[in-house]
């Protein structure tokens, strides 16, 4: 019997950064993975790849990851989909003015180990 | 480190700009004299109206223009005693340049015998218009000093305070450059994680390979560590300020080092002041400063162990304490009503030559790899957020002392 991988969309500028979390997601056997490495077409990769969960880099040149999440939850058919930053600010001041006004989405602090990073998309997808 | 400062004032210039030290001293030490100095002043005015009186005389009598030597004594009598001074040697000179003048001495030297009741109200007019001038110096003297020494205590706190803007604004750089480097630093430490995450499952089975990998782990966690304490440092968030039990607070922060101090055979000599008044606190940022300071305290005895002495007190500030706290947060001063802590050790000390070093960012006495060197620069920032202070020094017989000042009951802080 064959369970459906849920689907994850990652959005970091950096290519090697989505390499390895695709790699590493991939690697759970749990999770189908897409990855976007700019934040201008995170949306537009969304709508057409409906994914369960969304991680997020907070820092992108153009769009970036608090614009994107604002932008998810204009749209109705995304607005649902649970998004988590993952950010090498943390700093909470500078956090949370973006995470409150798109409501308050959670965030991991690079570097991230692949078990926490499991733990938290489980934690989303469960609550789903 | 400046442990005793002396605040004294030193004695201004009486005469500042107008003479020179040296005669200002001279001045500085023949006024208003009192005891042994006072009666030698007297005999020496007393001497020099005799002498002067033994000159008028000898120069033609009261009757010739040397008569108005006499001022000379009643001048100097009034600057030094001031207006008493200025008519008693004036009533002394109309004595002696009247009626002890001899009247008739071989017919020679005239006298001015008819006007030496007027001459002598001269005098006394002299004597007493110089001691109401010599007064009112003296009055100018004095406010002189005063405000002499008010200006130089508010240099000093205008120098203290200054000190502190240079040293925040020097820490505010260091903390935007920290944050700055610890982000770039963090992104290429997240991936090397996830790819050591992915390694570790293809490697299982290889010793070597393993041993590899987790040997980078703990590289990793090292660099996160130093990041971490750069982002600390960086972080100038307000203090989220609650009426605390100092002692309750060192009670718990014990408990959280408690493995470390079994680990190294340090015993703990408490010693902490029933009844303390609570202080406004950040608590988990004030219990951050003092695993620092425990941590310290326990690296600093080494393997074999030794006695971390935490104590706390109520007490009022000395002026040495006024001096440094002053210095370390502004606004110290002696007699000020304060809860002091101590976290001492029995370790080695410090090296008096970098005591004043030990709060610089990324200063470290501490091997390679045991300490970033900024745990003390954060613990200062953050007694410095709660208007406190923190002052490390060397105990006299053996090991460091770290005290810090606060200040009891509720503040106005942002």
């Amino acid at each position: 019997m064959t369970t459906v991988k849920k689907r994850i969309l990652v959005v970091d500028d950096e290519p090697g950064m989505t390499r390895m979390l695709r790699r590493n997601l991939e690697s759970t056997g749990k999770y189908e993975v897409r990855t976007e490495n700019s934040g201008d077409v995170a949306v537009a990769a969304a709508r057409d790849f409906h994914p369960d969960f969304i991680l997020l880099d907070v820092m992108m040149p153009g769009v970036d990851g608090g614009e994107v999440a604002a932008r998810l939850k204009e749209d109705k058919a995304l607005q649902n989909i649970p998004v988590v930053f993952l950010t090498a600010i943390v700093k909470k001041d500078e956090t949370a003015p973006t995470g409150s006004n798109i409501g308050g989405c959670e965030y991991l602090a690079k570097p991230v180990k692949l078990e926490d990073l499991v733990a938290c998309i489980e934690k989303h997808l469960g609550k789903g | 480190m400046n442990t005793g400062a002396q605040n004294t004032v030193p004695a201004p210039n009486p005469l500042p700009g107008i003479a020179s030290d040296r005669f200002a001293a001279w001045v500085e030490h023949w006024r208003r004299p009192r005891g042994g100095s006072a009666v030698k002043a007297w005999l020496g005015l007393l001497a020099l109206i005799l002498l002067t009186g033994g000159v008028v005389y000898a120069t033609g009598g009261t009757g010739f223009v040397w008569v108005h030597l006499m001022y000379v004594p009643i001048i100097l009598a009034s600057g030094i005693f001031g207006i008493r001074g200025g008519l008693i040697s004036a009533a002394v000179a109309g004595v002696v340049a009247g009626p002890l003048m001899p009247l008739d001495v071989a017919k020679a030297i005239p006298q001015d015998t008819e006007n030496w009741v007027l001459r002598s109200h001269f005098f006394l007019l002299a004597g007493g218009c110089g001691g109401l001038l010599s007064s009112w110096v003296n009055r100018q003297l004095e406010r002189l000093r005063e405000t002499h020494a008010a200006l130089v205590r508010a240099h000093e706190e205008l120098k203290a305070a200054q000190m502190i803007l240079i040293q925040n604004a020097k820490l505010e750089s260091v903390g935007r450059l920290a944050a700055g480097v610890a982000h770039e630093v963090k992104n290429p430490l997240a991936v090397i994680q996830l790819g050591l995450d992915y390694l570790t499952h293809t490697v299982k089975g290889d010793k070597g390979l393993e041993e590899t990998v987790q040997d980078m782990e703990d590289a990793i966690k090292r660099a996160d560590t130093v990041i971490k304490g750069l982002l600390d440092f960086s972080r100038s968030e307000q203090l989220t300020l609650a009426p605390c039990d100092l002692n309750a607070i060192l009670d718990e922060t014990l408990l959280l080092v408690k493995h470390e101090l079994t680990k190294n055979h340090v015993t703990v000599e408490r010693d902490l002041q029933e009844n303390l008044p609570p202080v406004e606190l950040d608590r988990n940022k004030i219990k951050q400063v003092f695993i620092n300071l425990f941590i310290n305290a326990i690296q600093a005895m080494g393997s074999a162990g030794g006695t971390l002495g935490v104590r706390t007190r109520r007490q009022r500030l000395t002026q040495a304490q006024a001096d440094w706290g002053g210095k370390a947060s502004g606004g110290f001063h002696a007699g000020d009503d304060a809860v002091v802590v101590d976290v001492e050790d029995t370790g080695t000390g410090i090296p008096e030559d970098k005591l004043d070093k030990l709060f610089d960012p990324f200063f470290t006495t501490k091997a390679v790899g045991s300490g970033t060197g900024l745990g003390l620069s954060v613990s200062r920032k953050i007694i410095e957020l709660h208007g406190a202070a923190i002052r490390i020094s060397n105990r006299k017989t053996n090991g460091a002392a770290a005290q810090i000042i606060f200040r009891p009951g509720e503040r106005n802080r942002s």
